[in-house]
């Protein structure tokens, strides 16, 4: 019934003319996406909250309020306000980010020992040096890990928010194939999913190794949490 | 008391204390109106049990922890923060993992604005120094604890600092690495910089290793100075020197100080008042 490049057939279920190359490209634009925002909020985030204590006050309470509440529960908020687009899907992925990185980038900023700061203001650093030289190298590692998880968890959630509501998407494809009891759809569709994310974090590790090439962590390949 | 050499005092503490509060409100005086004067070009140790305030005097000297009182000036200037005349070898590793050890021992030229092509020959001369040219190349997790100390004290050297604060620098060594440490920091010293030699301040529990490197040792109980006292042994210093009567005699005094023989202690006096 289905067919990796047209798969007209789908038509009849109220999806466009298209196939599961077009769809899976689709899913995998809105985790990308959804994944380099995410990353950069949290990171950021993370960071400065670990420095700045009133901010840590503020950001705290939402942030962990947002991590135990499973974020699927949200969904049909998003639904309702931003419709069956691409929007919804990457607002939800992107908080789920948001918020692993902002968690991991915060942890990474504390345990990093005064030691290095102290040095290099010994050294003539100044403010800006010392975040710029110290502070960002040091948490890269554990940011571009803690990125690694978040792009795992990603996929799921991005392909649940279009089975609960979207136009195209691997997750569309399978709430379709799932109405008419299409099981060997429903494996294809699955697998190419697992295929990507696969394929996605293969590239991200290699990057990984390649930008913290000084970190034990990152030559041991693979991940270490 | 020994009197200490003449010259223009580099270092100069006039009645500095520091007090902190404790998490339980306790207030501390790790540091309690601390007076001294050292010259330029002097090699001081510090020397005192755990938790005599020598680590906290170091701190003030580096300017990374402020006195609560008294008065601290290098070179005639309040000591107001850290800064690159005072370099400050840390007890704990402070090799930065994410540079290269040669990008490590440049990072204070850099900091100070001095071009690439400026700054690479004068990190290569120091790392050839400390005797890490073959590693200039490698990442700190390559290196041992010892080369990591050699890095350590060939950054700070190769910044031009005047004083040099090393904090237990040589601590969590083995026996033979320390003493090849000593002779590279003494090889260092002796180099003439800035028409003079450097002045270093250096924090060790260890008597041996300061009356090794010190031409004064000042000693430190309950955050009090209580001895200072000069070392006057011919350098360079070998197994024997510290077999000399002059020598033999400091080390008791030192022991003693450190309540590790017996006889009253100067320190029990001095806390007394």
């Amino acid at each position: 019934m289905t067919d990796f490049f047209r798969a007209p057939q789908l038509a009849f279920y109220g999806l466009s003319d298209t196939g599961l190359l077009d769809s899976m490209l689709y899913t995998a634009c809105n985790v990308l996406i959804a994944a380099a925002l995410g990353s950069a909020i949290g990171s950021l985030l993370g960071l400065v909250t670990a420095r700045i204590g009133f901010m840590r006050a503020i950001t705290d309470p939402v942030m962990l309020t947002a991590g135990t509440v499973p974020i699927l529960v949200t969904a049909p908020f998003f639904l309702i306000w931003f419709g069956t687009g691409r929007i919804s899907s990457v607002l939800l992925v992107t908080i789920y980010v948001t918020v692993i990185l902002y968690i991991y980038a915060q942890r990474a900023a504390e345990n990093l020992d005064p030691v290095y700061e102290d040095s290099a203001r010994t050294l003539g650093a100044t403010d800006g040096r010392v975040v710029s030289d110290v502070l960002i190298p040091a948490v890269v590692p554990e940011i571009l890990g803690g990125v690694r998880i978040a792009l795992a968890g990603s996929w799921g959630l991005e392909a649940i928010s279009e089975l609960l509501g979207a136009q195209y998407g691997i997750g569309k494809i399978v709430q379709v194939l799932a109405g008419s009891a299409d099981i060997e759809g429903i494996f294809a569709a699955l697998l190419l999913l697992g295929l990507v994310a696969v394929l996605v974090d293969a590239v991200a590790a290699l990057l990984i190794s390649r930008i913290a090439s000084w970190s034990v962590a990152s030559t041991t390949d693979g991940d270490s949490r | 008391m020994t009197e200490a050499p003449s010259g223009r005092p580099m270092i100069h503490a006039v009645k500095v204390s520091q007090v902190f509060e404790r998490a339980d409100g306790q207030e501390v005086r790790a540091v309690s109106d601390l007076s001294v004067s050292i010259p330029a070009g002097q090699f001081v140790c510090v020397v005192g049990p755990s938790g005599c305030g020598k680590s906290t005097f170091l701190q003030m000297v580096s300017g990374l922890r402020l006195p609560t009182e008294g008065r601290l000036e290098m070179d005639g200037r309040p000591i107001a923060g850290p800064s690159p005349d005072r370099g400050v070898v840390f007890q704990k590793d402070s090799v930065f993992p994410w540079m290269r050890a040669i990008d490590n021992v440049e990072y204070g030229l850099k900091c100070r604005g001095i071009p690439r092509a400026e700054r690479r020959p004068i990190a290569e001369r120091y790392l050839a120094m400390v005797g890490l040219s073959a590693v200039a190349q490698a990442w700190p997790r390559e290196l041992s604890g010892g080369m990591l100390k050699r890095v350590a004290v060939a950054t700070v050297f190769a910044n031009g600092a005047s004083v040099l604060l090393l904090d237990e620098p040589f601590g969590s060594l083995d026996y033979v690495t320390k003493r090849q440490l000593h002779d590279v920091l003494l090889a260092l010293w002796a180099e003439i910089s800035g028409g003079m030699r450097r002045t270093v301040l250096f924090v060790t529990h260890d008597v041996d290793e300061a009356l090794t490197l010190a031409d004064r040792i000042l000693v430190m109980h309950s955050g009090h100075l209580i001895d200072d006292l000069g070392v006057a042994a011919a350098r360079p210093r070998t197994t024997d020197s510290l077999l000399l009567p002059e020598m033999v005699r400091l080390k008791h005094l030192l022991l003693t100080h450190l309540g590790l023989e017996a006889g009253r202690r100067v320190a029990e006096m001095a806390v007394a008042g």
